[in-house]
């Protein structure tokens, strides 16, 4: 049987077409369980107060409050690290075997299991440079992590910057660092950003790094310094789901620290692409 | 004003000085010819390398002008034509120069004034002057409507032409020691009637840059 | 006065300039031209040291301006490229408002005086024809203006850091007729007060535009003469078989 040009590409589509469909269904399908069993305990008092009765009730608020610093302590560490780093391979470092190396194990770094890094970190921050389990270790386990997605969203913002700008900036007297700082950052800075949002979500989501660096079952109080343990939702999380006093009871408490977590993320990505697009509509 | 119409206009300037030089040639050569000036037919000898040199420099700055300009539509039309008004310009010259040497030459040094009247000389200058005077104007306003007048008026010039031959038979016969001087005469009244056909050729480059109309070989029922 | 004396290029293995000898006077307007690959983009880029950026570059001879050799290491590379000024094939302006592309060359060199950087903008602006095209849209985006205006806005990115010397890379193969034509133009009144060099594949550019022209050929510096010579009575058969196209 000949199939026309014009069915074929019909059949194909038709199978696209079912394929996103289906995709977004199952995200959807998630997402509303998620919402579904985790509503029923979403209130201001599950968001502002401590967890009680062994956790089957009461709030996540230590849980909120130590995943917020973990971002934040991560993000601060990798991404003007990250960013600089990139800067290097891109705009200053020669196309030699040196660089090739570092792409390579920066990609390599990228694909390591994050139980990998957990123990790394733990090794080195909490054992090795005596942090104990503690904030500034949790964050600097987190860094380790994100740093190759950061360094690679930034090499490829900064690739993405035409040459006729370095060009075009040299060419009126302009140096290399008042090129990059004038010229090549600005328009690659909402690029840059989407691996910020990138490095958020996994911050906020990953377990493994955190359990030997930094995070603690249950914590009376809110930490004092970054030498302080923290507790953290994806840990909370687990715990809840596998190890709680009453696994049964705790169910909607779980369901709901879950939605927390993904309305966190969601949050924060939306920040971050209000950021990006705000800057893009003052330079273009 | 462009960089282009610059140069148009400096090789406009140019041609246009070069026809006014042409023109007072052919004033003074009318001049001497009926005074029997011959200091003035000395100064016209002077003054045609003057003509000559014009030549040169028109055509030196059209070639420029195509070579670096590439022009197309009328800019082409102009410089071609310019090229050919430049050659006929200078064709005129030569005429006008042979004329006024035959004012300087020793042998024909006392013509009879009558003869020349006879010969109707003064009509075929004021004539041909009316044409390369209209010609220069039809050129510096770009008008083509009095073009079917001037190429009539080269008929006048050609009447007067063929009727000196046996003007000049008779006189030869009663003279027949002016014999050469007459067969020069004859010659000379030859180029004048040359100029005419040169006019006429200046008018048809005008028409050819200003309406793009090819009215060469086309004869006078085209008008 | 610019000039090259016995220069040779090479990229890594690739002799792309051959002991080329060429003087350029002041105030003129000198045409480069030739086939890809000729060479003619990398001998104008000697002058503003842009090939120092490309890896294997290698240069013997001198490059002088005003008598100073500009490759002598006590020249400063950033102040070599302010006094030589330098416009692209395509439009670059920088994703930055039409004021801020203008003041860039100024800002990178240290003048950050308002009131300053505002008459040099007009100046340039002005200069490069195109001040009566912005003047009341000054703080929208360079990218908002069309291609032509674009590349006017480029040659007055290079004009505001008063350079006396000019290099145009092609600066009018990515415009439509009308934008090359007005470019065009604007090279003439430049030429009153700036040295400029331009690279240009279109011949009848380079005799529109040009003083003196420089036919490039593998590498070679075929022929450098008046540019109504060069069209008119060539003295290389090689120049007459590429500016006539019936080259290769």
């Amino acid at each position: 049987m000949i199939i026309s040009k014009k069915t074929k590409e019909q059949i194909a589509f038709a199978i696209f077409r079912i394929l996103g469909i289906i995709t977004l269904g199952v995200l959807i399908w998630i997402l509303g369980f998620i919402c579904f069993n985790g509503i029923s305990v979403m209130s201001w008092d599950f968001i502002f107060s401590y967890p009680e009765e062994g956790m089957t009730s009461g709030g996540i608020f230590p849980a909120i409050v130590g995943t917020l610093y973990l971002v934040l302590g991560s993000i601060i560490i990798a991404f003007p690290l990250g960013v600089m780093s990139a800067i290097y391979t891109v705009e200053y470092a020669k196309n030699n075997w040196v660089t090739k190396l570092i792409r390579i194990m920066t990609n390599n770094l990228a694909s390591i299991p994050s139980i990998v890094f957990g123990l790394f970190g733990m090794t080195l921050f909490v054992n090795t440079l005596a942090f104990g389990d503690s904030i500034i270790a949790g964050s600097l386990t987190l860094s380790l992590l994100i740093l190759p997605v950061v360094i690679r969203t930034t090499e490829e913002a900064l690739k993405a910057v035409p040459n006729t700008y370095r060009t075009g900036s040299m060419a009126l007297g302009a140096n290399k660092i008042q090129t990059i700082k004038r010229i090549i950052l600005p328009t690659a800075f909402p690029n840059i950003i989407t691996g910020l949002v990138l490095s958020i979500g996994r911050v906020s989501g990953e377990t493994a790094p955190i359990l030997f660096t930094v995070v603690a079952y249950f914590l009376p109080k809110l930490p004092s310094s970054i030498f302080d343990q923290v507790m953290a939702l994806p840990y909370h999380l687990y715990v809840l789901a596998t190890s709680g006093t009453d696994i049964e009871k705790s169910r909607p408490v779980a369901y709901g620290t879950a939605l927390v977590l993904i309305i966190i993320v969601l949050l924060m990505n939306t920040v971050a692409g209000v950021i990006k697009n705000q800057f893009q509509k003052n330079k273009k | 004003m462009k960089h282009t119409e610059k140069e148009i206009q400096l090789l406009k300037d140019e041609v246009k000085l070069m026809w006014k030089l042409v023109i007072s040639q052919l004033e003074n050569a009318k001049k001497a010819m009926l005074n029997n000036d011959i200091a003035l037919a000395t100064k016209i000898i002077r003054n045609e390398n003057d003509v000559n040199t014009f030549e040169l420099k028109v055509d030196n700055l059209c070639e420029n002008f195509i070579a670096l300009n590439n022009p197309v539509a009328i800019d082409l039309r102009l410089a071609l034509s310019l090229i050919k008004i430049s050659s006929s310009l200078e064709r005129i010259g030569d005429f006008t120069d042979g004329i006024a040497r035959f004012i300087t030459d020793k042998e024909c040094e006392t013509l009879d004034p009558d003869l020349i009247e006879r010969l109707n000389i003064e009509k075929m200058f004021d004539t041909l002057l009316g044409m390369l005077l209209d010609g220069f104007v039809a050129f510096e306003t770009e008008q083509t409507k009095v073009s079917e007048k001037i190429i009539s008026k080269d008929d006048q010039v050609d009447e007067i032409y063929n009727n000196v031959f046996e003007t000049l038979a008779t006189h030869i016969k009663n003279n027949p020691a002016q014999t050469i001087c007459m067969l020069k005469l004859l010659l000379l009244i030859r180029k004048l009637e040359r100029i005419g056909d040169h006019n006429n050729n200046i008018v048809e480059e005008i028409v050819f840059f200003v309406d793009a109309r090819v009215l060469k070989h086309s004869g006078s029922n085209n008008f | 006065m610019i000039e090259a004396k016995n220069v040779n290029f090479y990229y890594h293995t690739f002799h792309a300039l051959k002991d080329i000898n060429m003087q350029i006077e002041d105030n003129s307007v000198t045409a480069l031209i030739g086939p890809s690959g000729c060479g003619k983009s990398t001998f104008l880029r000697l002058f503003n040291r842009m090939n120092d950026e490309i890896d294997g570059a290698k240069l013997t001879g001198e490059c002088l301006i005003n008598n100073e050799n500009i490759y002598h290491k006590s020249v400063q590379v950033d102040l070599l490229r302010k006094n030589v000024g330098m416009v692209f094939q395509k439009p670059n302006p920088f994703p930055k408002s039409i004021l801020e592309n203008v003041a860039y060359g100024l800002r990178v060199n240290g003048i950050n005086n308002k009131q300053l950087i505002e008459e040099k903008v007009k100046e340039s602006l002005t200069a490069a024809a195109l001040w009566n095209e912005v003047k009341d849209k000054l703080h929208k985006s360079a990218f908002e203006l069309s291609g032509g205006q674009q590349q006017r806005l480029c040659i007055a990115r290079a004009l505001a850091v008063s350079p006396s010397i000019l290099l145009m890379d092609e600066p009018a193969s990515a415009l439509d007729p009308i934008s090359t034509a007005k470019i065009e133009e604007l090279i003439f009144e430049l030429k009153q007060r700036y040295t400029i060099i331009i690279v240009t594949h279109n011949m009848q550019q380079a005799a529109r535009v040009s003083d003196k022209t420089g036919f490039f050929m593998y590498g070679e510096l075929v022929e450098h003469s008046e540019t109504k010579k060069m069209f008119l009575a060539p003295d290389k058969t090689e120049t007459q078989n590429y500016i006539t196209g019936r080259f290769g």
